[in-house]
């Protein structure tokens, strides 16, 4: 299958030509329904292409990758990035890079920053998160004028159609049922960090979804981490005749509900419920055994024989769970291979020979 | 909870303790030489040194008398207090591992059970310890519950979880939402609920009731005892100095790890008592302090020594730190009569957990009333929430003020990451900066 993604710089070049206010979103958690119920479009920032140079005069080498090329990004004050920069609270790096930005470096455009709760949750935490999402309406409202209930139910109702149609794509992955290779897939997947929601929709919508499963991969795994492995790394998967068939991934489907939603009704009462039901998740510190069960539940349901830990060098809430997760997962006899990135696009021959004998190895598996 | 176990514990606590310590004393008689560069040492190191082996001491007894938590710095310990815990720091533990130069073995044992040298020193050095049992302090009680706050890091909730998953045992964690302005009425209404909510979980784990006057009580010991170790931070405004910082990182203990408690209270009127003393008298923590400087950031343990004697064999004194102020900083909101949204303001707005803006301005605040000349600035590997910015705050602060500043890459426990000569260089260069200046 052949889907047409516009690429991510001249798609956002061309939007904001065209005066589409643009806000550049940090990873990971926001609710991008208000921002879009004040026509406001989130472009987020994971990790922007190119060297980092001028981050390393503002932040420690031990550093991620991840908020290193955000800063990078930042810093070269693009014109795309037209409305300000929104910093979810994701981790202590991220945190603390937000105030470094609005407090000490300086840009010239608005910093926001959007606290997403952490822990275990209970009902103090969801009439917390409640307040959060009313104070940064009207945070957004002291700029952007009072918020148009309707638009903010509209902008609900299309998070909403993206959500199911996201959720039945991926059933049609773990199932064999969607005829996109690795590349593609995941493309698609991340399309959704920069394409306006109605694009985004459009193009979800023309994604076939076979009624039968296709002749299935030779091997089949599932992903772990913050994002999605390289293009090369893709590639050699596809090459190799593996199928990625499910993620853990906090740039896919940790941001996706657990299960289908009703349609809003009220549309802070269905963001608020939607981060509640979103996937356990490192960075939110959700319970290890909540996302044992998730990835072993997931792993089933994609009949996956092996997972792949793709890991973001210095990454802290990643890299504490990685332990267990592996631990127990190897306990269980299914194979596991962990690769580390840095974000840059070479693919080590070490890390290719890692690959190959990780796929050889589940080559001799009698699929689960 | 066993009669058996009740009366050893007593016993230990009457008898045991105080003769172990006696016993100590006997065998540190001998005492070390002060290196000439320093003014005489503290007498109350010794009562300091007699309270924490005690608490360690008594830890070994205390299963089957009291429930016990594990608990981060910068928790509000005030309400498990009330419950009668007894309460261990595994990031004071750590730190004693690190300054005795064993947190490389103790990281070591936690990679090689698969945790990557990419995380927090402190983590690494108490997951060693859980994993292996391993600790200079003899041996430490198994805990019931884990009781965090991501006020000082989100570190400590995934290392808490860790721990809880492995020993299947309890966790509270107490959600601090970072201050990235101010705090919000319902920043402060959502931590005041959670403290409330917590409640009949440690009713439950403990076996005990609440009393809220109990509580009070504790409250107000905790607070007075913040006041004076404020008030002990402040001599050190003096000239010469009473102290050094490297005793303050020491001192610093029963302040983070029996804060609410009588003996802390005490110990802190001792202290304060000779420091005064020292100041009336002109008494300094150098022998000749002609520059006084400020520390950034949590001390590099393995090296507390080293440094306290390459400054003051050229003078230099360090009067304040953020570090040590972060137990003084807040305290001020604590209210009685008002103790959960005050305790959400004590603890919502500490220094790692407010913004940098805030933490600019303090740093201005204490580098202009300490008088202080240079800026020693340790960016470690282990703390993000305290090294993400130095390099921007470094660059306003020597901008604004005209302050010679160094940064030290270093780690707080981990000793395998020190770089001795390239620490050498970037201490002489600095050296030489601040007395050319």
């Amino acid at each position: 299958m052949n889907l047409s993604i516009p690429e991510r710089s001249e798609y956002l070049k061309i939007l904001s030509d065209s005066d589409q206010k643009i806000m550049g979103v940090l990873p990971a958690l926001y609710p991008r329904e208000l921002l879009w119920a004040f026509d406001l479009h989130a472009a987020e920032i994971w990790d922007p292409p190119g060297d980092i140079l001028h981050a390393n005069a503002h932040l420690q080498t031990t550093i991620c990758p991840v908020v290193k090329k955000s800063l990078e990004f930042i810093l070269k004050e693009p014109d795309v990035i037209n409305t300000g920069y929104l910093f979810p609270h994701t981790c202590d790096s991220l945190q603390n890079l937000g105030t470094q930005v609005k407090d000490l470096i300086g840009v010239s455009l608005p910093v926001y920053t959007f606290y997403n709760p952490k822990g275990s949750f209970n009902n103090t935490t969801t009439k917390y998160y409640r307040e959060i999402l009313q104070n940064f309406q009207s945070m957004l409202e002291v700029s952007y004028g009072t918020l148009d209930s309707e638009k903010l139910q509209a902008a609900c109702l299309l998070g909403h159609r993206i959500d199911s149609r996201l959720m039945d794509i991926q059933e049609a992955r773990q199932t064999d049922r969607l005829l996109l290779g690795n590349q593609e897939y995941f493309q698609l997947m991340r399309a959704q960090e920069y394409l306006l929601p109605k694009d985004y929709m459009s193009l979800l919508e023309q994604v076939e979804i076979l009624d039968q499963p296709s002749e299935g991969a030779k091997a089949r795994i599932l992903v772990s981490g913050i994002l999605p492995p390289s293009p090369q790394i893709l590639d050699f998967l596809d090459k190799l005749g593996v199928s990625i068939v499910a993620d853990d991934l906090l740039a896919g489907s940790r941001r996706l509900p657990k299960f289908p939603m009703d349609p809003p009704d009220s549309p802070l009462d269905y963001l608020t419920d939607r981060f509640f039901i979103l996937p356990p998740c490192s960075t939110r510190g959700g319970d290890l055994d909540e996302r044992l069960h998730q990835l072993n539940k997931r792993s089933k349901s994609s009949k996956a024989q092996g997972v792949l830990f793709d890991l973001v060098k210095f990454c802290e809430p990643e890299l504490f769970d990685h332990r267990l997760l592996v631990k127990t997962l190897r306990e269980q006899k299914i194979p596991v291979l962990t690769l580390e990135t840095e974000l840059d696009s070479h693919l080590s021959g070490q890390d290719k020979t890692r690959i190959e004998a990780f796929i050889e190895l589940l080559f001799e598996m009698v699929p689960r | 909870m066993s009669v058996r176990a009740e009366l050893k514990y007593k016993i230990m606590k009457d008898y045991g303790a105080p003769a172990i310590m006696a016993l100590q004393d006997i065998k540190k008689r001998k005492k070390r030489p002060v290196p000439e560069a320093f003014g005489p040492p503290l007498e109350s190191n010794k009562r300091l040194k007699e309270i924490l082996s005690r608490h360690y001491f008594l830890s070994r007894y205390v299963s089957g008398v009291k429930k016990v938590a594990w608990v981060t710095s910068g928790a509000p310990v005030e309400l498990l207090r009330a419950f009668d815990f007894y309460t261990i720091y595994p990031e004071n533990h750590s730190a004693l591992v690190g300054a005795k130069k064993q947190g490389g073995d103790y990281c070591g044992i936690a990679e090689g059970s698969g945790f990557s040298q990419d995380i927090c020193s402190y983590a690494r050095i108490d997951l060693g310890h859980m994993l292996s049992g391993k600790t200079p302090a003899g041996k430490l009680p198994k805990p019931d519950l884990l009781f965090c706050s991501n006020n000082i890091c989100q570190t400590v909730l995934y290392w808490y979880k860790a721990i809880a998953h492995e020993l299947n045992i309890p966790l509270i964690h107490f959600d601090a939402p970072f201050v990235t302005t101010e705090q919000t009425e319902a920043d402060v209404n959502y931590m005041a609920q959670q403290l409330q909510d917590m409640i009949p979980i440690l009713e439950r784990v403990s076996g005990r009731v609440f009393y809220l006057e109990i509580f009070e009580e504790i409250l107000k010991r905790s607070m007075e005892t913040s006041k004076t170790w404020g008030a002990i931070l402040d001599a050190m405004k003096a000239q010469p100095a009473p102290m050094t910082i490297f005793d303050a990182f020491g001192h610093l203990a029963p302040i983070v790890s029996l804060r609410g408690l009588p003996v802390a209270q005490d110990y802190y009127h001792i202290l304060m008592d000779e420091v005064d003393n020292r100041v009336t008298q002109g008494i300094g923590a150098i022998s000749d302090e002609k520059y006084r400087l400020i520390w950034d950031n949590i001390a590099i343990w393995y090296k507390v020594r080293f440094l306290a004697t390459f400054f003051a064999e050229r003078k230099m004194n360090f009067v304040t730190a953020t570090y040590t102020n972060a137990w003084a900083e807040t305290t001020g909101h604590l209210n009685v009569k008002d103790p959960w949204k005050s305790m959400a303001k004590t603890y919502g707005q500490i220094i790692l957990n407010n913004n940098l803006k805030h933490r600019l301005g303090l740093m201005t605040k204490m580098i202009k009333t300490y008088a202080v000349d240079g800026m020693v600035m340790h960016s470690t590997r282990s703390c993000k929430p305290y090294s993400v910015g130095q390099f921007d705050l470094r660059k306003a602060i020597t901008a604004d003020l005209d302050l010679p500043a160094v940064i030290l890459d270093a780690d707080i426990a981990d000793e395998r990451v020190w770089s001795e000569q390239q620490i050498h260089t970037r201490l002489e260069a600095f050296c030489e900066t601040l007395e050319g200046s």
